[in-house]
């Protein structure tokens, strides 16, 4: 198992014909990204955390933290939802905005998953404690 | 990225997914699998050599048998979260579309 990757990501591109500020305000005024995102609280600022409600095939909140942000041309947040939390996966979206020659925009959205804690191990750990209980309780 | 990719691709297969459904159930030896399943064991073998491969499933030798089990680490957890998220970003971006299309300049 060890050569498989411990990461992944899924990118989606798209090129629109408006203009980047408006791009930019439609992943950043909570009621606009709500309106094709998730209801949202979010703040587009450095440390803001902010939560989505509805997380894709779980249900519940997505919380967020906005890890960086380049004003009109990039926002990245961490994405934390149940799903994740049980499968030990840290998760970052990131949504860059180019500005395109005709004066539209280029978005390129990337999610990113990296495993933090293997099952296997948090299992063996698991088994590892409920053997080491007992003999402590004896010895106390 | 290639990772998951090749899990799915792995699964595609009805009869490949079938052998692996059927190896949830426990661990078995190429004869279990085949008992009751309309496939010649070559194709079984195949089947099992390509899970294998994918990071799927295992083999144990015991003298001169082999029995095969699922990895349970194998499917989970980036594939969980790629099953999710896979389509929520492309079908989001439509709807963004038709947000930009509505929002004043």
């Amino acid at each position: 198992m060890n050569e498989r990757s411990q990461q992944d990501e899924i990118t989606v591109e798209c090129t629109v014909p408006d203009a980047p500020e408006k791009v930019w305000r439609a992943l950043t005024v909570p009621e606009l990204l709500a309106a094709w995102l998730l209801p949202n609280d979010i703040r587009p600022e450095e440390g803001a955390r902010f939560s989505l409600d509805g997380a894709p095939g779980e249900g519940g909140s997505v919380e967020c933290e906005v890890l960086e942000i380049e004003p009109q041309r990039l926002i990245r947040y961490s994405w934390r939802d149940k799903g994740t939390a049980r499968d030990g996966l840290e998760t970052t979206v990131s949504f860059r905005v180019l500005p395109t020659a005709d004066g539209g925009t280029r978005l390129r959205i990337v999610h990113e998953a990296r495993v933090l804690v293997r099952k296997a191990v948090g299992q063996r750990l698991m088994a590892c404690n409920s053997n080491v209980t007992p003999t402590m309780k004896m010895a106390a | 990225m290639m990772d998951t990719e090749r899990i799915f691709r792995a699964l595609a297969d009805p009869t490949r997914r079938a052998v692996f459904e059927r190896l949830a159930a426990g661990e078995m030896s190429v004869g279990d699998l085949k008992a009751g399943f309309d496939v010649s064991q070559p194709a079984v073998s195949q089947h099992l050599a390509a899970l294998r491969k994918a990071g799927l499933v295992s083999e144990r030798r015991e003298g001169r048998n082999v029995f095969y089990r699922i990895t349970p680490e194998g499917l989970a957890p980036l594939a969980n979260w790629m099953q999710r998220y896979r389509d929520f970003w492309p079908e989001r971006v439509e709807r963004l579309k038709t947000v930009l299309k509505e929002m004043e300049q």
